[in-house]
């Protein structure tokens, strides 16, 4: 039994943290502000760890990646998330638009996609949920119908999709047939953003801006070379979809970097927190810790190929309820300062933990919801097949 | 990178469990409880026959796997027996080993030896020797009084971190047991014209107790490889550990009982007696707050290693 991730993933970490360093100015937030300087520091570190060979380091080398480890994949997941994403809205293709596209895609998609993900050249947004399809996403109303002149007619509308003012590309879920079960007759669409007929409203939110908007579709006209995967079984590539997806955040790693950067930004302030509240930002580095050792177990199966539904899910569980505790232990330790944001006069660590605090409101929201998941993992328990 | 339990670790576990299920399980516990020299009589010659009291588990990472194994299913059936203690003595004629309060001595089946090792979280070190016979109490039906005497000399050190971790394994033991308990019961048990497991109230606790077994037998794996790896780092690390396997016991129990409605608190079930047994690692020396505390006090010496905080070890290893 060994827990050392190996000379090669630690030395990209460390390599991971000097560019980070060289190239994220100070107090960086991500891409998902009002200031569209933030987006496009996010553009030019993608093409600079395209450059570096690093942005889609894990991917296999015939798709244009670096062929690396799923534990070197791991560390890229970890740098990133942990320094606010400085891939910003292009985590989701190298995450899981792109091995979906692998998985499913002809030859000729992926010769389209995949290169220009690799390359940091695109960004997606993914049209999955709906006004009435969230968690039952089974449910979705978006219409595709045959085109007389070939190809695919969609109409109806999607929510949350985020970064969708940003992106070039929408990964589309939209109904093909009405007949059957629900999760059948479903199918994915590659659609441009471009298309005439997409009209995207942004949606004031808590979490910030771009992280929810409305995208609707009015006959917007796609070819019959967009589909991924097969027509009416678009089900199966939504499930592998959120397999990756679940695993793709590593909160754990934010926690960790917030817990610790706070405690020394506090600095003499530190000893005179409450000693309970102390005592719960103890707890929350155990947690994380927990949280990082259940995602490896995750990541471990991952890279023998056995990938478990309710594993996945067992990791997330944890991981979300730790973002959310770490957020609040936060917070409250910021006192009168917990309202600041990166805005303010002298906001601590620049606002990061009020950041943190926003976003993780949808930590057990956002890939499935945490009752989702819950029923997941109680699925697998109660027919005795969880760990 | 390598997730796996060494074969020698499992096979010890499978080997252990196998013969405790054999000699009634649980039913151990119960009979002593009723015979406490069952202990000594049937528990001591079975873990014997198994090699487990002559177990090395200061040797190398393997050996205390497979230490970490046996605790674990011997928490699932609440053996009646100071397993940890004894594999940190690592046998022969060396006294057993428990860490304790100082304000009140006490060690879980502290009558079976005569003399023993006892330490306080700190490391300061006592002599001692039981004081009378087991309290007998529900919660810890075999707890004993010890009387301590200061030793002239520290030299035999008792390796506080050790049994806090294998102490952490029978708890997951007791934890896995538990929930599989309580998976059977709500599958089984009929309310309303259906399983209780139907019910989606129950599901989730089902869930949460599943998340925080699996959290916790992860955390004990990579712990016992941290007093490997990280050797400046073993208390922080074990009491970080104790800290999770203390909370998850809070929650998985508490769960578990009220899954079980009132057949969990009756001793014909197995729940109770493991529930009741379970206690006096979790109480002994200290809870969940004062757990956390010393954690709290450690981290400031030492560090808590991370991937953004290094521990003594990472530091000591960086500036050469």
């Amino acid at each position: 039994m060994d827990y050392d991730l190996g000379e090669q993933a630690e030395g990209l970490r460390l390599r991971l943290r000097r560019l980070i360093e060289e190239h994220l100015p100070e107090g960086f937030l991500g891409a998902f502000t009002d200031d569209p300087e933030d987006l496009a520091i996010t553009q030019r570190f993608c093409k600079l760890l395209a450059t570096e060979g690093l942005l889609a380091k894990a991917w296999p080398a015939e798709y244009g990646g670096g062929g690396g480890s799923v534990w070197e994949q791991t560390v890229v997941r970890e740098e990133m998330w942990a320094h606010h994403e400085p891939r910003g809205p292009q985590y989701m293709g190298i995450n899981w638009v792109g091995p979906a596209i692998m998985r499913f895609g002809t030859p000729e998609q992926q010769a389209l996609h995949l290169p220009a993900i690799a390359a940091g050249d695109v960004i997606w947004c993914q049209g999955f949920s709906e006004p009435d399809a969230g968690s039952d996403l089974a449910s979705l109303a978006t219409r595709a119908t045959p085109d007389p002149a070939g190809g695919w007619r969609i109409t109806g509308q999607k929510v949350w999709t985020s970064y969708a003012l940003m992106a070039q590309w929408c990964i589309l879920a939209a109904r093909t047939a009405v007949k059957g079960a629900k999760h059948e007759g479903i199918t994915m669409f590659l659609v441009p953003m471009e298309s005439q007929g997409i009209t995207v409203r942004p949606i004031p939110n808590l979490l910030g801006p771009h992280h929810l908007n409305e995208l609707f579709l009015d006959e917007v006209s796609v070819g019959p070379d967009d589909v991924l995967g097969q027509v009416d079984h678009g089900w199966t590539v939504i499930r592998e979809a959120l397999k990756f997806e679940r695993i793709g955040i590593a909160r754990y790693a934010r926690c960790d970097r917030l817990l610790v950067l706070l405690r020394d930004a506090l600095g003499g302030r530190w000893a005179e927190l409450p000693e309970a509240l102390r005592a719960r930002w103890t707890r929350a580095r155990v947690h994380a810790r927990a949280a990082m050792v259940l995602a490896y177990r995750v990541v471990d199966a991952q890279a023998k190929g056995i990938v478990d539904d309710a594993d996945a899910s067992v990791a997330r569980v944890a991981a979300t309820l730790c973002d959310q505790e770490v957020a609040e232990v936060l917070l409250e330790a910021l006192a009168a300062q917990a309202v600041d944001d990166g805005q303010t006069r002298h906001p601590v660590l620049h606002g990061a933990v009020e950041d943190h605090w926003r976003y993780a409101q949808a930590a057990t929201v956002a890939s499935g919801t945490i009752e989702i998941q819950r029923m997941l993992v109680a699925r697998a328990a109660l027919a005795g097949e969880a760990r | 990178m390598n997730l796996e339990l060494p074969d020698v670790a499992s096979d010890f576990g499978a080997a252990a469990e196998r013969a405790f299920t054999d000699a009634g399980g649980v039913d151990l516990a119960r009979r002593a409880e009723e015979r406490p020299v069952t202990r000594s009589e049937v528990v001591a010659p079975l873990l014997r026959s198994l090699g487990a009291l002559d177990l090395q588990v200061a040797d190398d990472l393997d050996t205390a796997l497979a230490g970490g194994e046996l605790c674990r299913v011997a928490g699932r059936c609440a053996l009646p027996y100071p397993v940890t203690a004894v594999l940190e003595s690592g046998g022969g004629d060396r006294p057993p080993a428990a860490i304790i309060d100082p304000l009140l001595p006490r060690a879980d089946h502290g009558d079976l030896f005569p003399r023993w090792r006892l330490a306080a979280i700190d490391g300061r070190a006592w002599d001692g020797r039981p004081e009378g016979p087991p309290l007998g109490t529900e919660l810890g039906p075999f707890v004993v009084d010890m009387a301590t005497t200061v030793r002239p000399d520290q030299g035999d050190t008792v390796d506080v971190p050790m049994l806090v971790t294998l102490a952490a394994w029978q708890t997951l033991g007791t934890l896995e047991r538990a929930l599989e308990l309580a998976v059977e019961h709500v599958n089984t048990r009929q309310q309303f014209g259906g399983p209780l497991a139907r019910f989606q109230a129950v599901q989730f606790q089902i869930a949460d107790a599943t998340v925080a077994v699996q959290s916790l037998r992860e955390l004990a794996h990579f712990t016992l490889w941290r007093l490997w790896a990280a050797p400046l780092d073993r208390l922080v690390d074990a009491l970080a550990l104790r800290a999770h396997a203390l909370e998850s016991a809070r929650d998985v129990l508490r769960t578990c009982h009220q899954l079980h409605g009132a057949l969990g608190f009756c001793d014909e079930h197995d729940l109770s007696i493991l529930s009741r047994h379970a206690q006096p690692p979790l109480r002994l020396w200290a809870g969940l707050e004062a757990t956390t505390e010393q954690l709290m006090a450690a981290i400031d010496h030492t560090g808590f290693d991370s991937l953004f905080g290094a521990g003594a070890t990472a530091r000591a290893a960086r500036d050469g």
